[in-house]
Parts: C-alpha cells; sequence; structure tokens
C-alpha cells in the first residue's frame, strides 16, 4: 500500500485549520474563564458596595449620636466653660428686617 | 498443541477480562443507582451545594425628627448561631457551646438554657443575638466548627432616651412593641425578598441572582423638633426632681398644624438599654393617663357660659364666703376672693364663682360644650393607646354633677385632651386633631392628608375666651408663667388626686398643671405641663406654670422671636441699622 503524500498547500490548510480550531477553542474556553472571572468580581463590588452603604448609615448614625444635644451642652458647660446667655445679651439678627 | 506459557496466558486474558467485566459492571450499576435510582435525592443535594436561596431581610424604615435628624435607625449586627456536628454527643456539643458561652459572657441562666436545647437535639441554637462587632470578630477568630455568624439589623436610637415614649421601641425581631415602632409597625417593616445563590465547588459565591426583591421600610418624619423635644424634656425632669413628683409630663404642640413638637414625660428610660421588665416605664401618660383636670377645665365651663350667653361680661359674683354649698357638699376656694366679675372668677380661678357659673350653665348645655370640645373621645393622636377618658353620660349625672365638672372634677382627661382644648381656642374655635408623624418619607415625599376639621364654638367665644384666658397669665393664678414682651394666655390646674381604692378625693396628694398658648402675630405654639403628687408646693401656679415658663422662654430663643416690647435698656447690642423702632 502507497501511502498518499499531501502537497504544501494541502499540510498547510490543515495546519491552518487545526490552529483555527484551537484558537477558536482557546477563545470559548478564555471567555468562559473570564466569565467566571468577571462574575467572582461583580459579586464582590456588588457585596462591597452594600457593606459601604451600610457602613454609611453607620457612620451617620454615629455622628448622630456624637451631636446630641446633652452631649454638645455638657462639653458647651465641663469643657468650653460656656454658659446660657442672659436675656439682655441676645441679639435678633435679621428677624426685624423680615418682620 | 499449545504451551504451557499460552495457556497461562490465555487463563491470565479470561481472569483479567472477567474482573475487567466485572468491574464495568459494578461501575454500570453505580451509575444506574447515581444516575436513576438516587437521581432525586443527588440532584437536590448538588443543587443544594451549589445553589443556596437566600432571605433577604428588608432594611426597616428610619424615624426622624422634622428637621431629618435621626432618631431611630437600623444598624446591622451579628448574631452567633450553634449547629451540632454529626455523630457529635451532647457533651461535645455543649463544650463547643460553653467555650462560645465564656467568650461572649453569657449569663448562667442563658447557659443552662442552651444546654436543655442541646439535650433537647435542637438543630439551631442562637447563642447570642446582635452583639457589638468587637465580639464578633472575637467568635470569628476562635474558629469552632458548627459556630456560625449571621448578619441581622438591630435598632439604633442615637438620641438615647429622647422621645423615649413617642418612639417606643422593637423587640429582639426588629417588630414594634410600642409608640410609633409599634403603630407604623407596617411602613417601618417592609416584605421580605429571596435570592438564589450559586457557588463553586469551593463553595465560593460566583453568583447572586435576586428572584424576588425585598422592599424596604419607608421612613418617617415626625413632627417633633429635636432641640424642642430637648428643652421639654431637661425642664420636666428638673421639675420632677425639685417638687419630688411621682411623674410628670410636658406636651408641646403647633395649634394650626396640630403637630406635636415635644411630648416628654418623666421618669423615662434609654431606649438602647431597656430597663426590666421594659413594660414598666412603657406608658406614655401624655395620651394614656387619665385624671381629673381641676381648673384647667374651667374653660370648659367659661366657654359655655360664652357660646350659651348664659352670663354677661358684667356680671359679678359673691365669693366673699370662700365657699360654696351645693346639693350638701361644701366646696372651697383657694382664698377668699371677694366679690368677683365674670372674667375675675376665672382670672382668679374661685371655685365658688365657677360653680355658680356653671349652674347658670345648666348640665345640659355644660355637657354638650364638653362633648364639643372632645371629651370622652380620643383625640385621634397617631400614637398607640391613646385614652378617652371618662364623662359620664346626661342621664347619669347626679345633683352635684354640674358643679363638680364645672370645676374639673368627676370627669377624667388626659394630657392631650386637655392641650387640645387650648389648641381649639387658639384655633378660634376650630378643631385640629393632633398628629406625631408628619410625613411618609419615600421617593416622593407623600404627605399624610389631614382629617377633616370640625368646630366645637364660635370664633367669637374663642376670641373672648382667649382675651379672659390672657387676664389669668397677666395678672391672675398663672402670672408664674409670663415672659415679659410675649402675649401668653392659659389656665393653671390644681386637682386633688382620686384614690381609687376608697373612692374618695385625696386632701394630701394633688395634681398640678399648667395648660397655654404662646402667641406672636399668631398663636406660636401651646402647651400642657402636668406634675403628679408634687411635695411641698404643690399648686399649679407654683409648680407647672414656672416650668412652661422655662420652657416657653427657651423655645421663644430657639425659634428667633423677639419680645414684642423691646425697650433699650433690654437691647444691648444689635447691628447698624437693624434696630427696630418699636
Amino acid at each position: 500500500m502507497v501511502r498518499k503524500k499531501f502537497g504544501k498547500k494541502e499540510i498547510f490548510i490543515g495546519i491552518a485549520c487545526t490552529l483555527f480550531a484551537l484558537l477558536m477553542l482557546s477563545l470559548y474556553v478564555w471567555h468562559q474563564t473570564e466569565s467566571v472571572s468577571l462574575g467572582y468580581d461583580s459579586a464582590e463590588l456588588e457585596y462591597r458596595v452594600i457593606q459601604l452603604e451600610k457602613e454609611v448609615e453607620k457612620l451617620e448614625t454615629v455622628k448622630s449620636s456624637l451631636l446630641t444635644l446633652d452631649r454638645v451642652e455638657n462639653i458647651a458647660r465641663d469643657k468650653l466653660k460656656l454658659s446660657e446667655p442672659e436675656e439682655e445679651q441676645i441679639v435678633y439678627e435679621d428677624i426685624e428686617k423680615e418682620r | 498443541m499449545k504451551s504451557y506459557h499460552q495457556k497461562k496466558t490465555k487463563k491470565r486474558t479470561y481472569f483479567l477480562a472477567f474482573f475487567f467485566i466485572l468491574w464495568l459492571g459494578v461501575l454500570a450499576l453505580r451509575l444506574v443507582q447515581l444516575q436513576v435510582i438516587d437521581h432525586v435525592k443527588l440532584k437536590a443535594e448538588a443543587i443544594q451545594q451549589n445553589q443556596k436561596i437566600q432571605k433577604i431581610e428588608p432594611k426597616r424604615g428610619s424615624i426622624f425628627d422634622r428637621n431629618m435628624t435621626i432618631l431611630a435607625r437600623s444598624v446591622p449586627r451579628y448574631s452567633v448561631f450553634f449547629h451540632p456536628l454529626e455523630n457529635e454527643s451532647h457533651s461535645e456539643q455543649w463544650s463547643r457551646a460553653k467555650k462560645i458561652g465564656q467568650t461572649l459572657r453569657l449569663s448562667s441562666s442563658k447557659l443552662s438554657t442552651i444546654r436543655a436545647k442541646i439535650n433537647k437535639d435542637d438543630n439551631f441554637i442562637w447563642l447570642a443575638r446582635k452583639i457589638e462587632e468587637q465580639k464578633a470578630t472575637q467568635v470569628l477568630n476562635m474558629n469552632i466548627n458548627g459556630i456560625f455568624l449571621m448578619e441581622e439589623n438591630k435598632r439604633f436610637y442615637p438620641q438615647g432616651n429622647r422621645a423615649a415614649h413617642v418612639l417606643g421601641r422593637v423587640d429582639i425581631d426588629e417588630i414594634g412593641v410600642s409608640g410609633i415602632e409599634y403603630k407604623y409597625n407596617t411602613i417601618l417593616q417592609g416584605i421580605e425578598g429571596e435570592g438564589l445563590i450559586l457557588r463553586d465547588a469551593k463553595r465560593r459565591r460566583y453568583s447572586f441572582e435576586t428572584l424576588k426583591p425585598p422592599v424596604d421600610g419607608k421612613d418617617l418624619v415626625l413632627t417633633l423638633d429635636e432641640t424642642i423635644q430637648y428643652i421639654a424634656e431637661k425642664e420636666l425632669k428638673n421639675a420632677v426632681l425639685q417638687s419630688q413628683a411621682e411623674w410628670g409630663t410636658v406636651i408641646i404642640s403647633e395649634p394650626s398644624t396640630g403637630d406635636i413638637l415635644a411630648l416628654a414625660n418623666y421618669p423615662t428610660y434609654d431606649l438602647n438599654h431597656l430597663p426590666n421588665p421594659p413594660t414598666r416605664l412603657d406608658r406614655n401618660k401624655a395620651v394614656h393617663h387619665t385624671y381629673d383636670p381641676g381648673s384647667t377645665f374651667k374653660i370648659i365651663t367659661l366657654s359655655a357660659a360664652l357660646e350659651n350667653k348664659s352670663v354677661g361680661f358684667e356680671e359679678t359674683f359673691d365669693c366673699t364666703q370662700g365657699y360654696v354649698v351645693y346639693a350638701g357638699n361644701t366646696f372651697w376656694d383657694h382664698e377668699r376672693l371677694g366679690i368677683l366679675s365674670f372674667p375675675e372668677v376665672f382670672i382668679h380661678s374661685s371655685n365658688v364663682g365657677t360653680i355658680f357659673i356653671g349652674q347658670r350653665v345648666g348640665d345640659e348645655n355644660l355637657c354638650r360644650t364638653i362633648k364639643q370640645f372632645g371629651f370622652g373621645q380620643r383625640t385621634g393622636i397617631d400614637l398607640p393607646a391613646e385614652e378617652r377618658g371618662l364623662l359620664n353620660p346626661l342621664e347619669r349625672w347626679t345633683k352635684i354633677s354640674v358643679a363638680s365638672h364645672s370645676i374639673g372634677y368627676e370627669i377624667s382627661v388626659t394630657p392631650i385632651q386637655m392641650l387640645q382644648t387650648l389648641n381649639i381656642i387658639a384655633n378660634q374655635g376650630v378643631i385640629v386633631p393632633p398628629r406625631a408623624v408628619k410625613k411618609i418619607h419615600d421617593t416622593e415625599m407623600e404627605a399624610l392628608s389631614p382629617l377633616p376639621y370640625k368646630k366645637a364654638i364660635s370664633e367669637e367665644t374663642a376670641a373672648n375666651v382667649r382675651n379672659i384666658l390672657l387676664g389669668v397669665v397677666a395678672s391672675g393664678t398663672g402670672v408664674t408663667a409670663q415672659i415679659p414682651g410675649y402675649a401668653i394666655y392659659g389656665k393653671t390646674g390644681t386637682a386633688q388626686k382620686y384614690d381609687r381604692k376608697t373612692k374618695q378625693y385625696l386632701t394630701t396628694a394633688h395634681i398640678a398643671s399648667f395648660a397655654g398658648v404662646v402667641e406672636n402675630d399668631r398663636p406660636l405654639f401651646s402647651m400642657i405641663v402636668v406634675i403628679d403628687d408634687p411635695k411641698g408646693h404643690y399648686y399649679g401656679s407654683q409648680v407647672a406654670a414656672p416650668v412652661f415658663r422655662e420652657i416657653a422662654k427657651k423655645i421663644l430663643r430657639y425659634l428667633c422671636v423677639p419680645p414684642a416690647k423691646k425697650s433699650l435698656d433690654t437691647l444691648i447690642a444689635s447691628k447698624a441699622g437693624k434696630q427696630s423702632n418699636e
């Protein structure tokens, strides 16, 4: 039996087809891997956004608790040694104008 | 003839082929078992490993004051739960749980409850709920199998005890049990959602799909003003402690809208650190407690007399004796007041004079006016557990009833009902129901629709009542509520407490009150102060009216309302060109 010999052109087409098939396969695998990887990133980012939103709310709440009026008054009286103004020390700015 | 080796090879080949076929057969059977027999079960297991349906808790709505200061908000916290491992004995489970219990410093009673649950073979046991972040990290670092952390929300009140009775509280599952938290629970709570989590072989989450989005609770904007609330709470606390009273309450409202600007009770409690049991201080006395109002109720007698034109302005009443005997009962004045004109009877709060006037009004007219002012009915304030008070129907009135009702006895009212009386006068006879919630804060600010208004008395009557009540503060029993430069009207009240056991009024225990309105060009705010059982001084003018004055003074300062009559000696500084010519 005589083995058929392929011409250069046929060999080139064969290699090209194989390479193309390999390329397509690689692309498919790469696409799949990227999709999964982006899925991880996206899930992580979504989780992070939620966590940061919670953090913002938490900080707002902490800020609010630090600005409670009794706390502010205590600091004003005890640390800054401030006291309430007498009636005659009060100036009602702009009120007359608004009237 | 086959050689020995060929035979041996053939035998080995058959032997191997047999085992190979046997192995294939076993494999095939196993595949049948996995793919056919256990298909449903295994598929479910695979889904369980790979997919998870997770409940998405809605976020409970926050509560703000009218200036958008946060009064209540849910913040994330971790809860620790315990799950027994496979084939683990009770004692092994207990030793694991105990370790965490020690770290979290759980009480011995809590630990014994956990142990009892382990012995009952419970699969899910809460060890601690809504713990601090620091403690949650400690638990996480211990890395004990079968101990899990779950993120939950915990209600946090940044202002501590501010407006505790208005806000109310929630239980461990964030369900409102009192106050606004209870009344508006369905709006605040929201609706639970569902999500699908996809995990890989290493159980890492790579996809999250929301199947049913949660509906977060809506935020509420209250009518309260945090600063006014603070002023009221502070002054009330001082007054109750100074007078060694049992309790006290202050309500401040804007008459034209019925908006409650402040509602304070003392004693109160910190919403973040509840007393044990919490129900002990839960009652919002401002809307829940009923009492005989005493002289503040004379406003109704005055209104009835004017509305029914029963008495003329120029008429006088002889109160020189200082007492009157009516239907066999003696009613006393706080002092002998002589001959008083119709307005003076109220300005000096004469019981004797008011009973004479009540007689002239008649029981039918008086009862009708009392009903028109809304006594015996709820005001409709959007706070839970509001009491109606007690108003006997006319058929059950006795001979003494007209006299008793005239001076505020034989009737039980709530502080909010008395405040509404003042609001009716300030609103020229119109009843504007009080409200504690201003808006349901959504993407579109949804304003709550006002209730239809009714009229209790005529404009003319309301104006005349107002003028007489101005006299109460200017020169009568309410002078201690006076603030120079501001128009204030109101009425003091000192009522003997009713003892339900002996069914008698006590001469040694009183309720002191003052209800009044501060005006500028229009009514600015109304306020009622009620102090229960003050020791020493017990008159409304001595105990309640000064509290009214102190609170009103500070609110006026806060609202930047200057005194109407300013003189140069009281105003020492002003910007050039801005000084008024008044």
